[in-house]
């Protein structure tokens, strides 16, 4: 404060000077309001101080440290008041999920998060597990001070003891390790050193739970830099990815989403769109909206690599490698023609975590000339440093006693290394064994020297995601609890005494300040940047040149792979919502379903459907899975078309033991089954036996019904046909009236004595939807359930086909059936996948029907249309008949089957229903109660706010500032809101101009006009 | 016997056709009845005793046309008038989908109606105690009661004549 | 007066006096209750007792208790409801109907088929309530004026319909039965020896005297309300299909469903009229009043009935066909071999097959037969509703959404519930109050009881 020339009202309090303010003006984030929140569980009075907190932490967070230290992203200070939300822009960075984010709080409460168009890399998108991690910040299960071998204690005792302990280490030369995922930070980076030269016998061991390290060292011996390429999927026409999920759990997902579906849409001016090859066992993400797509096993991937780098050695007159030719893996050479045709726009990526495979990918990137164009070494990317080979021998040194103590920086091995349980063992054996983690998990409940990190969201931080990118992270709440954030402790163990945020800053000024010319002071280039979230150097090295004789992996690709195993083979996977595991306890995450499995609450072994039937298995069935690795585990049955049979696909990120109620006891830990090789984690191995029990478990789905039955719901067709025919595909009803076919607008009773339907004078909201560019990746889902106070119902409610997301991606799978063909067989058959399906992703939420056939029925007028072409849901009128949901042809309305905010039954799993969960409510939008229906109001509240912002400032709304939660986390921008009474609005031009021929409704035939259109989807096959 | 005392004769018969013979013939012979009770209704007996026929069937119309106006007057002024709203985009008085309602309420109110008007004007109410005559006429006696206020004949000329025409009794009743 | 074809068996049997039938019937309401009807009464009385239980559930923790989902939103809870008030029917059509035409036969059993619609009617009203959200503002679909300002209700929305149909049509048949009730109760009153009942009965009795004048209004207001009730029952039944048919589900929004549902509720109610009727002669030992020509008569109704619904059910077939719309003949080719073909096919058999067997005489005029085949009846019915919800939602336009329904025990909780009351009220009546109508049977007796017929009294039969 002292810096501070301006002087400004810390809002209301500070005017009439409470007690309240007075005593928390002098502690700013240094320390918090001492209420009790220890003993798990907290009463209403604790949740009272909390909010009194909260409000005083508005004047504090919002309004002085704006000044001091953030910068509002969009009101200025002074304008702070209650009910008026506030936006702060900040990083989300962990492991390779890195996304630039603005925060919105409410009275001091961080509630949602939201993209920030602002970052050239996450470009405005979000994923699931971004939006999700707001809730983590409220999980009960969080430490709420530092302990000592389980009991509570002080800051100052746990340093003294730690740094003493230390001390004696570096006298007596004992071992030290720091253990962390791989961190963006550069100013923790220098911290870190800053350690190490203080303790010189410690190491810092960076590993990834689900590991990239080949991609590094491939990278290490073909080009001598130990870094990932940075990926420019919209440059690419051609990309052939081989098991790689890019678009999902691959690293940087919101990043390459982004880029992907820029090369993907399609609109009157871009004509023309990227063709995406996949090669893989599983069908993930990615996979599925692929235009050619084949399953291979595991065991194959690297004979299929080089295969394909044969055919275009081929091409090139390069040196081939002695490999078995691959003749049976459809589209192989036909990827090969169109990658060189496509040479320096064609990308080729692969997901293995064997360095000879990626050295492969490399070359083949360096055949086709695809750096400096695609993927570039010049502007190196930082997702990923963990190293497996380093990892693995710490482990070897742990077990040997040679380590005497070890620091977990956020790290949890001994739940998701595949050599946890050595590690379990041996910490115990540790003098000193420290663990930052903030909530229990596996690792640290070993530990002796808990020193919680801040959650995110409580902590400064910064990033650098690439060569010249960086990021910066401010506080949007003070510290809940008794945390410390890692970089402070790490400073002060350290012997260092400047704290956090002066760190940074530092850093900041000393190394990143002087890239730049743009602002004249440090202080406004930080303001700035603080403000934007980011700062963007754009300029890139020249590329490194590809030096390393690829013949040399032949031997290692032939003894690894075989071109045709009769094995049983399993696959590790992660999940788009679940990850690693880290999120765990968060419930949204838990109850988010699986973009293609549409699974929650659970990981399962997932089989193709040919190998179900061979084995007799149907859904549900648990089997006995006997590894070659000696691992056993029993795993409920999923039949998933598109798997590669003779393979079972497992998700890691299950199974945790110490996590907290919502994860605990949810599906089976499977990082044991990682195996190594040539010291890397192989992400897959060999069955000895698969045996079915007795037992069976049904699994929590969402969509149980999984192809189209013939019917118009999804409009699609393929490059060729809409380049003829920008209708192509479009399915136009027609209804047979006396008076000849008609359009089924056209029909209608009461057209009779002048009474026309009703006209929106004002606005006329409305969403599209475009096929072509959603990727199924559910992140709008989750932004959904943060806006709306979206209660989680937990796995037996979702069995009973009760979940109650407002928004829901529906997932085709085609058949091979013909669907013209009505007969009673030809349906039968229709309702059978084919076993390698095309698959289509369509996001449902309330289509807003201007002629809403819930509204005709709701006797109580609970539900009524109101004049900007909005379907309203009146809560407090709705007695809950139902009525309106049978007669909602799309099903998107929701009923409140229990009272989930109080029902004890739910008290594991919904956040509302503890007072610290309950800080994440929307404040803006009502908790339904029990028996009223509740439903996609198309974010209302967000519209009513930004046409509030307009009036103040006597205009219209602008188009685009005022988005839904779903289209402003989009990470494809498939979704666009906006006013159809506007003719310059986006979707106004899309529909009357860009895409009109690709713009449909659902269910023509029925007339109920929805204010939702789809474009279709368009292949390019 | 004091003078307000209403004085009755009743012939009491067991068949409802005796009864139905006996009715002209007591008042062909100048005899004023005052009302015949029976068990159950008997046809054609209301022509025999001259009743005009019951203008019930016109009190039950017009009830019923009040109930329609009413129920189309409710639907028409609520959803057109006091609180238009877009309801799934029809228009705001959707005279088809009034029909079900006015009829259900053109019957209510006609039954009620009705039958209201049946119980005054039979003043038949839980509260109201009735002369009966004689306790046997709800199980199987059929019973003629003359009032002999109303009659210039003899207490016997009338007994006789009752007990002539087939009442199986004839008693007398003061009330 | 009485046109009366002595080729007719006699309704009446047995030679019954005038004063043979007040007897046999009123003292039924004046001795002590009989062990049939204790044990009868005792079973209902605890069914109803572990119903309130799941209604309680219910009520308490919400409709989350039953089987329903996001997709199936209705389950047994409608379809008991319109189960119920088909049944219901067939009470206000033996009474005003068979009025109208001047049916005789019907008058020994109008009175207890009246009791029926009207147990009925409130058995399916406590689905209403059962089956909503909130039930505890079940006021709010009336026209009310309210705390929301003049907020009011819907009069688009077929529930609305409902509200005004089913408490017309209850509250109508309430008066329609008390009337009938009236001259009994009177009976009732002067046969009373004790100085209470005598007063109850006095006061219920309304003072009536069986004048001649009163009786000739009586007879009109009778015709009259028989007048209106008969479109009445047929209006009360077609909205209540309205709720399906004016959807946009398919399988639901079919224009044959007023006349199908009509004939469905006939058919049910004279099913469940002969399963009470043929308990209630057992318990009262009323076969004289009950015959075998009643149960025959009520049996060819049943033949019709169940020929239209029959009818109904090909044509839907037909039409989902002939329509060539893609979601209504899916929705049917589902029905019949969907996941629900049992309840598709369990339906036919009961409705259509079943009721086959009565062009038998044999069959027709046993009682024992007549009892399963009514049984048989109602549970067709049962399923019919069951078969036309259930089977249409749970498989509508997006594939997305479909899902499957099944059924928790508190589901089947609260069904029992609704039997509980229903027969808890209707020995309750049968105890209490003259099951059968004395007055119109009385005035039937003299054409159609043998010994009097027989004897036709002349004035010289004097004493």
């Amino acid at each position: 404060m002292s810096e501070n020339t301006k002087t400004y009202w810390r809002g209301i309090e500070e005017l009439n000077n409470t007690p309240e303010f007075a005593a928390h003006a002098n502690n700013e984030f240094a320390d918090n309001p001492d209420f009790n929140l220890d003993g798990g569980n907290t009463y209403r009075r604790d949740f009272l101080k909390v909010m009194g907190f909260g409000i005083a932490a508005a004047t504090l967070a919002a309004c002085e440290t704006p000044v001091r230290k953030a910068i509002p992203y969009l009101n200025k200070p002074e304008d702070i008041d209650p009910t008026i939300p506030n936006y702060y822009s900040s990083t989300y960075a962990e492991g390779g999920d890195y996304c630039s984010i603005i925060v919105k709080t409410r009275e001091g409460r961080p509630i949602k998060i939201e993209g920030n168009k602002n970052s050239s890399i996450s470009g405005g998108g979000l994923s699931a597990r971004v939006g999700a991690s707001v809730l983590s910040l409220y999980d009960k299960e969080r430490y709420r001070s530092p302990k000592i071998s389980g009991k509570n204690s002080t800051w100052e005792d746990i340093d003294t003891l730690i740094i003493t302990k230390l001390q004696d280490f570096a006298l007596a030369g004992k071992q030290l390790r720091i253990v962390t995922n791989t961190i963006l930070s550069p100013s923790l980076y220098s911290a870190l050193a800053g350690f190490v030269a203080k303790y010189p016998n410690t190491k810092v061991i960076t590993y990834d739970a689900n590991s990239a390290s080949a991609l590094l060292e491939a990278n290490k011996l073909s080009f001598g830099t130990t870094v990932l390429p940075s990926y420019d999927f919209s440059k690419a026409n051609i990309i052939v990815s081989l098991s790689c999920d890019f678009l999902g759990t691959w690293f940087a997902p919101v990043e390459h989403s982004n880029q992907y579906v820029k090369g993907r849409k399609l609109s009157n001016t871009k004509k023309q769109m990227s063709r995406h090859y996949q090669f893989e066992s599983i069908l993930s993400l990615t996979g599925s909206n692929a235009d050619f797509r084949t399953s291979i096993k595991p065991s194959q991937e690297g004979i299929v690599v080089a295969n394909l780098y044969n055919l275009l050695a081929d091409k090139a007159g390069a040196p081939k490698i002695e490999v078995g030719e691959l003749k049976d893996i459809n589209n192989l050479s036909k990827a090969a023609n169109d990658l060189w045709n496509a040479k320096g726009s064609s990308l080729v990526v692969s997901g293995s975590n064997d360095t000879n495979v990626q050295i492969i990918i490399n070359s083949i990137n360096t055949l086709l000339g695809n750096y400096g164009n695609t993927l570039s070494l010049g502007t190196p990317s930082y997702y990923k440093k963990g190293d497996d080979n380093t990892m693995n021998s710490f482990v070897d040194e742990l077990v040997s006693g040679s380590i005497s103590g070890v620091i977990f920086l956020n790290a949890n091995p001994v739940y998701n290394h595949p050599m946890g349980a050595k590690i379990k063992n041996a910490i115990s054996k540790l003098e000193l064994s420290v663990s930052t983690a903030d909530r229990p998990d596996e690792t640290n409940v070993l530990c002796t020297y808990l020193t919680p990190d801040h959650h995110y969201l409580e902590s400064w931080s910064d990033a650098e995601i690439k060569k010249g990118y960086f990021s910066l992270g401010q506080p949007t709440i003070s510290p809940l609890f008794k945390t410390r954030q890692i970089l402070d402790s790490i400073l002060t163990w350290s012997g260092n005494t400047t704290d956090a945020y002066s760190y940074i800053t530092n850093y900041w000024k000393n190394n990143i300040y002087s890239l730049q010319t743009t602002y004249q002071s440090f202080q406004s280039f930080w303001d700035n940047t603080l403000h934007d979230g980011v700062f963007e150097l754009k300029n890139t090295n020249a590329e490194l040149s590809f030096n390393f004789n690829i013949a040399s992996v032949t031997e290692s690709i032939n003894s690894n792979y075989k071109a045709a195993s009769q094995d049983i083979e399993y696959i590790l996977y992660e999940k788009v919502g679940m990850g690693t595991g880290s999120q765990a306890n968060n419930p949204w995450l838990q109850e988010f379903p699986e973009p293609v499995s549409k699974a929650c609450w659970d990981n399962y072994a997932s089989v193709s459907q040919k190998f179900a039937k061979e084995k007799d298995l149907s859904q549900g069935d648990i089997i006995k899975i006997d590894t070659k690795n000696g691992q056993t585990l029993n795993l409920p049955v999923l039949i998933q078309p598109g798997q590669a049979s003779n393979t079972i696909a497992i998700a890691i990120g299950y199974g945790r033991e110490v996590a907290g109620k919502a994860a605990i006891g949810v599906g089976k830990n499977v990082y044991p089954l990682v195996n190594t090789t040539d010291n890397k984690s192989k992400y897959f191995g060999v069955v000895s036996a698969i045996t079915k029990t007795s037992e069976n478990r049904t699994i929590a789905q969402t969509q149980t019904h999984h192809t189209l039955m013939g019917r118009p719901v999804v409009q699609e067709s393929t490059l060729k046909e809409y380049l003829k025919n920008p209708e192509a595909g479009r399915y136009k009803p027609l209804i047979k009236t006396n008076q000849g076919d008609k359009k089924p607008e056209d029909i209608t009773m009461w057209k009779t004595e002048g009474l026309e339907t009703h006209n929106y004078k004002n606005h006329a909201w409305g969403l599209i939807v475009d096929l072509n560019s959603c990727t199924g990746c559910g992140s709008c889902v989750i932004s959904c359930q943060a806006e709306n106070n979206i209660p989680v119902v937990g796995r037996q409610e979702v069995i009973n086909r009760r979940e109650m997301h407002w928004i829901r991606i529906d997932r085709y799978y085609s058949s091979d059936a013909d669907p013209e063909d009505k007969s009673l067989m030809g349906y039968r058959n229709m309702e059978d996948p084919s076993d390698n399906p095309k698959v289509i992703f369509q996001p449902v939420m309330c289509q807003h029907c201007n002629n809403a056939p819930c509204e005709t029925v709701c006797p109580v007028l609970a539900t009524t249309h109101s004049t900007e072409g909005l379907n309203q849901m009146t809560y407090n009128r709705c007695v809950g008949t139902r009525y309106c949901s049978n007669n909602c042809p799309f099903k998107v309305r929701r009923f409140n089957w229990f009272s989930y905010y109080t029902n004890t039954k739910f008290a594991e799993i919904n956040p509302m229903m503890d007072d610290l969960g309950r800080m994440v409510l929307n404040p803006d939008v009502t908790v339904r109660a029990r028996g009223v229906i509740e439903k996609c109001s198309m974010c209302v509240q967000r519209i009513q706010l930004g046409k509030l912002q307009a009036k103040l400032e006597r205009r219209r709304p602008i188009d685009g500032e005022i988005e839904t939660a779903c289209s402003q986390s989009c990470p494809a921008d498939a979704l666009v809101f906006g006013d159809m009474n506007d003719p310059e609005s986006r979707i106004s031009k899309a529909l009357a101009d860009e895409n009109k021929e690709r713009a449909y409704h659902m269910l023509e035939e029925i007339n109920v006009k929805p204010s939702v259109s789809y474009l279709t989807k368009i292949r390019n096959v | 016997m004091s003078t307000d005392n209403k004085h009755f004769i009743l012939g009491v018969f067991d068949d409802e056709d005796v009864l139905m013979h006996a009715i002209p013939e007591v008042r062909n012979a100048g005899v004023r009845i005052h009302e015949v009770y029976s068990p159950y209704p008997i046809h054609g007996i209301d022509d025999l005793l001259s009743y005009k026929r019951s203008k019930l069937p016109k009190a039950a119309f017009m009830f019923g046309f009040l109930g329609l106006s009413c129920a189309v007057t409710m639907m028409v002024w609520m959803l057109g008038f006091d609180w238009p709203m877009n309801i799934g985009g029809k228009p705001n008085i959707p005279l088809t989908d009034f029909v079900p309602i006015s009829f259900e309420c053109t019957v209510l109110f006609s039954a009620f109606g009705m039958v209201g008007t049946f119980l005054i004007a039979s003043n038949l109410f839980p509260w109201s105690n009735p002369v009966i005559f004689d306790k046997r006429i709800t199980d199987d006696k059929f019973v003629i009661a003359v009032d002999m206020g109303k009659n210039k004949l003899s207490k016997n000329e009338i007994s006789n004549l009752l007990k002539s025409k087939g009442a199986t009794e004839v008693n007398e009743k003061e009330i | 007066m009485h046109i009366s074809s002595h080729v007719r068996p006699p309704l009446i049997t047995g030679g019954k006096t005038l004063h043979d039938i007040t007897h046999d019937i009123s003292s039924r309401v004046e001795d002590m209750p009989n062990k049939k009807w204790l044990a009868a009464f005792t079973v209902s009385a605890l069914v109803l007792a572990y119903g309130l239980y799941c209604l309680y559930r219910t009520l308490w923790f919400g409709i989350g208790e039953w089987g329903l989902n996001k997709t199936v939103g209705w389950a047994w809870d409608i379809t008991n409801f319109v189960w119920w008030i088909g049944i219901g029917h067939a009470g206000t059509l033996i009474s005003a109907i068979l009025m109208l035409f001047r049916q005789k036969w019907r008058t020994s059993i109008n009175r207890a088929a009246e009791a029926m619609t009207i147990f009925a009617v409130i058995c399916a009203a406590s689905f209403i309530l059962a089956h909503m959200g909130r039930p505890w503002l079940a006021y709010w679909p009336l026209p009310l004026p309210n705390a929301f300002g003049s907020l009011w209700v819907n009069f688009n929305s077929p529930l609305v319909w409902d509200v005004f149909a089913i408490s017309t049509y209850f509250s109508v048949s309430c008066v329609f039965w008390y009337l009938g009730m009236i001259p009994d109760l009177a009976t009732i009153r002067d046969r009373a020896v004790n100085p209470i009942s005598r007063f109850i009965y006095g006061s219920l009795s309304f003072g009536w005297t069986g004048g001649a004048k009163d009786w000739s209004r009586y007879e009109s207001v009778a015709l009259i309300l028989a007048g209106l009730s008969t479109p009445l029952v047929l209006s009360v039944h077609t909205i209540v299909s309205m709720d399906f048919a004016t959807s946009v589900i398919p399988g639901w929004h079919t224009t044959i469903f007023p006349p199908y549902f009509v004939a469905g509720a006939i058919f049910s109610g004279f099913a469940m009229v002969l399963t009470l009727m043929i308990v209630t002669r057992a318990v009262y030992n009323l076969e004289d009043y009950i015959t075998i020509e009643h149960i025959e008569y009520m049996n060819k109704v049943i033949i019709l009935t169940g020929c239209i619904v029959g009818t109904a059910y090909i044509t839907e077939f037909f039409i989902a066909w002939y329509s060539g719309v893609e979601y209504e003949s899916y929705c049917f080719i589902n029905r019949a071999t969907g996941p629900y073909w049992w309840a598709y096919w369990s339906m036919m058999t009961c409705n259509v097959i079943s009721p086959q067997l009565l062009w038998i005489k044999k069959i027709r005029r046993s009682i024992a037969a007549t009892f399963v085949v009514s049984i048989i009846v109602n549970i067709g019915m049962w399923f019919e509703r069951f078969v036309i919800i259930v089977s249409s939602l749970h498989r509508d336009y997006l594939p997305s959404s479909w899902a499957m329904f099944f059924p928790t025990y508190v589901d089947a909780g609260v069904y029992l519930n609704s039997f509980g009351l229903f027969f808890t009220l209707f020995f309750l009546f049968a105890k209490f109050l003259p099951v059968v109508n004395m007055a119109e049977v009385k005035a039937i007796v003299k054409s159609s009881s043998e010994k009097i017929s027989s004897t036709q009294s002349s004035p010289s039969h004097v004493h």
